[in-house]
């Protein structure tokens, strides 16, 4: 008897520890800085919202009672990161009408929107009250606006997440007198965060150190490297076209004839194999998890990675550089004498509403409300991943004062603004994900040395004429050149 | 009457097993490109054409497969059999030795994929701190998983961590079947514990190994999780498994004509290798007899 007595206040008290923890997470508070007003309540609607799981689907908890006021009931399904969209093509195909509002990689919005799966919004953004139903995409930055929530001259998806990747390096040992001093010597110039990619080889070789070596005047315990990549299999391939976009190299020609093995984009993939002599031994196998480590616990001077991650540098708890971090451009390549800088744009998120939704009104609102009436909240806050993406979110450093005080969130927020006005988008037409895992395929097989860059540019450039064949040669150019407007639009072709 | 009996079971059997066969068979036939449409269109044999001549990635899959089910699943058997004769040979701790065993078989793959990704980590892991510690620095451990020479043994080490054991259980059920007498009456005979297990031991194994052999075989063929895990395929398509390009093909990039095509072959593959096995068994079998 007393066992049982006694595995039952065990239990309970783990049941009310666990409760205690779960609560413990906060949820940001309203910061009344973003004026709207909600939708006029439903009757008792359930809108059944579908992304990856995890801490980027928190904001549907924070604003439940949001939610409530509009009548809505919030009903979310989580999918694996990286089965978002195996998943919702399946449920697409099979029209199980299973999702309200989804969220996605917008590399999918060609696929998704030329099928016709999601609902063009321009009716309901165009409805009055403003306030109620206007997400003020003029202030969304222009990249995702025109190429990750638009196809076909109609906007289908909204973005709540602003992923672009951002210079990040160690403001401490670019400030150390000793480190400048050394620098100038060796190289004959100042000691800076890299303006192009062949500084950043420069700039990595200065700074890889082995354990016993002093580093900005004390003595190095472990290895230290100069320069880190995002070089396993998934994304090392905008880690390649950042350097590659710089150098003018858009992915097709106007016909859909790959631009790929430029010679622009030969040196840019010879640079960053070039910067794996300055990185660890396991770079090969460095995604954004051992990228951000890397960085965070103090082990390499600069990394290029996603702008969640000056957050997490920012917070004691987990980084041992907080405070020393600093935040700049990408790189860029000199084309006629001006530095051109680019960005990519991997992942990101956005939300559209299901062509076969039920209700789609309501899964409208509940849409909105996070693209735009709790966004600032949203992306200020360590709580959750998502990162701004609207200008609105770049003039209110003090929203993220509190996460990271004042100044670095200043620094951070201006950083962000040259990155994103650098932005280069992801293939987003039908097909993205086979050609970029071409293109990925041959970069990583280059980076470790099973080929030269100019043979796996090659292989790609033949591969992708392969896949164009396949999947349709006239209409995948009909909607190439569609995008390619959006690219002159935003100034990144001619 | 008696149909009416066996009528549920064949129904279930044609829906679960019959149907989506004969459905794959169909698509494999058609060019079914469901990122750009929904639309079907017969091509005859193209697709499997295409796959057995005109897909290098395809031959590279398979061949880092075979890698696995052939050096892996061996491996496992000869440490299967080891483990086993020494538990065989235990008294009291041969309960808590096999318990000890079991519990890389009850890990869910995904997990197991994720502790050796940790443990073969270069920066953070503990298995290179470990050897460059006890060789004083003078032997440099790879990077295990981002190296083009060492990820496939990532996935294999992996796997044969787990399965091992397996193979383990299989052959001492197998060993505690041989009658004591027999071995009695070739030890008075004056066998040595060598010849007791070559010509004793091993032969009345044979049927147990085969079918161990077949299912790690089967298995292993698929390896999926730990591809993801520890390597998704790389560096470049070093460690890229069959299981892992046909999920590519199917639900990342939607080509379902091609990926039946491809679900085909291997199927065919895995016929073949199980037919084998089993007509070696049946003729073990009519040895025994």
């Amino acid at each position: 008897m007393f066992r049982i007595r006694f595995s039952f206040v065990l239990f309970t008290t783990f049941v009310l520890l666990l409760g205690a923890v779960v609560l413990a997470q906060d949820a940001p508070q309203p910061l009344g800085i973003t004026e709207f007003e909600p939708c006029q309540p439903f009757d008792n609607v359930t809108v059944t919202v579908v992304g990856d799981a995890g801490h980027n689907l928190a904001p549907y908890d924070f604003w439940k009672d949001d939610f409530a006021a509009m009548g809505i009931t919030i009903e979310i399904v989580e999918v694996p990161f990286a089965d978002v969209y195996q998943k919702l093509k399946t449920e697409f195909v099979g029209q199980t009408g299973a999702f309200d509002v989804v969220t996605f990689y917008p590399a999918y919005i060609g696929d998704f929107a030329s099928n016709g799966y999601l609902l063009p919004l321009d009716e309901f953004m165009a409805r009055e009250p403003a306030a109620v139903w206007d997400p003020h995409q003029d202030d969304v930055l222009a990249p995702f606006r025109e190429l990750y929530n638009k196809f076909g001259g109609q906007t289908y998806a909204l973005t709540i997440d602003g992923d672009v990747l951002v210079l990040m390096y160690r403001q401490d040992l670019f400030d150390n007198a000793d480190e400048q001093a050394a620098f100038k010597e060796k190289y004959g110039k100042d000691l800076m965060p890299p303006e192009t990619w062949d500084d950043w080889l420069q700039v990595a070789e200065f700074f890889t150190r082995k354990a016993g070596d002093t580093l900005a005047g004390e003595t190095l315990t472990e290895d230290f490297y100069g320069a880190s990549e995002f070089a396993k299999r998934s994304f090392s391939y905008a880690w390649f076209m950042n350097r590659a976009a710089s150098a003018g190299v858009v992915y097709f020609d106007e016909n859909m004839n790959p631009r790929i093995n430029e010679p622009g984009a030969v040196a840019g993939l010879q640079n960053m194999m070039d910067t794996l002599k300055f990185a660890p031994p396991d770079v090969l196998n460095s995604g954004y998890d051992e990228l951000r480590d890397l960085f965070i616990q103090g082990r390499t001077a600069m990394v290029v990675q996603w702008t969640d991650v000056p957050k997490k540098a920012a917070d004691p708890t987990q980084s041992k550089i907080a405070g020393k971090v600093g935040v700049g451009r990408v790189p860029g390549t000199e084309v006629n004498g001006e530095v051109v800088h680019r960005s990519m744009m991997p992942v990101g998120r956005v939300v559209a509403v299901a062509a076969d939704s039920d209700v789609p009104e309501a899964a409208y609102c509940v849409a909105k409300h996070i693209a735009y009436n709790r966004s600032l909240e949203d992306v200020s806050t360590s709580l959750t991943g998502l990162d701004p993406y609207r200008q609105s979110h770049l003039d209110h450093p003090e929203a993220f004062a509190a996460l990271m005080g004042e100044e670095n969130a200043a620094a951070y927020l201006a950083g962000l603004n040259q990155a994103l006005a650098d932005g280069f988008p992801d293939i987003f037409i039908p097909g993205s994900a086979q050609y970029q895992d071409a293109l990925d395929l041959e970069v990583n097989r280059a980076l470790s040395g099973e080929i030269t860059a100019q043979e796996a540019l090659d292989n790609v450039a033949a591969k992708w004429n392969e896949i164009t064949d396949t999947l349709g040669r006239e209409n995948q150019v009909a909607v190439w050149q569609q995008a390619l407007e959006s690219y002159r639009a935003l100034g990144l072709i001619e | 009457m008696a149909l009416l009996f066996v009528l549920p079971a064949v129904l279930l059997l044609l829906s679960l097993t019959i149907y989506p066969l004969i459905r794959t068979l169909a698509l494999s036939v058609v060019q079914l490109e469901l990122s750009v449409s929904p639309n079907e269109k017969f091509v005859g044999l193209t697709n499997f054409i295409k796959v057995l001549t005109g897909d290098s990635r395809f031959w590279n899959a398979m061949g880092n497969t075979a890698v696995l089910v052939v050096v892996g699943v061996a491996i496992q058997l000869v440490l299967g059999m080891t483990l086993a004769l020494m538990a065989q040979q235990m008294g009291r701790g041969r309960t808590i030795w096999v318990t000890l065993f079991l519990i890389p078989i009850m890990i869910a793959p995904v997990v197991s994929g994720f502790q050796f990704r940790v443990i073969f980590n270069d920066t953070f892991g503990p298995l290179n701190y470990i050897i460059e510690k006890l060789t004083n620095g003078v032997i440099q451990p790879p990077a295990w998983t981002a190296n083009p020479d060492t990820s496939l043994l990532t996935i294999m080490m992996t796997d044969v961590w787990q399965w091992a054991p397996f193979m383990m259980l299989l052959i001492l059920a197998g060993l505690e079947s041989i009658s004591p007498e027999l071995l009695e009456a070739a030890k008075v005979d004056g066998a040595n514990a060598w010849q007791l297990f070559w010509r004793i031991k091993l032969p009345l194994l044979m049927s147990v190994i085969i079918i161990g052999l077949l299912i790690r075989m089967m298995d292993t063929f698929k390896t999926f999780d730990l591809v993801v895990l520890l390597t998704n395929g790389g560096p470049g398509d070093s460690s890229e498994t069959i299981a892992y390009y046909t999920y590519l093909n199917g639900f990342q990039f939607f080509s379902m004509g091609y990926t039946a095509a491809m679900a085909f072959i291997q199927l065919i593959v895995i016929i073949i290798i199980s037919r084998v096995f089993l007509s070696i068994q049946k003729r073990q079998r009519g040895a025994d007899e």
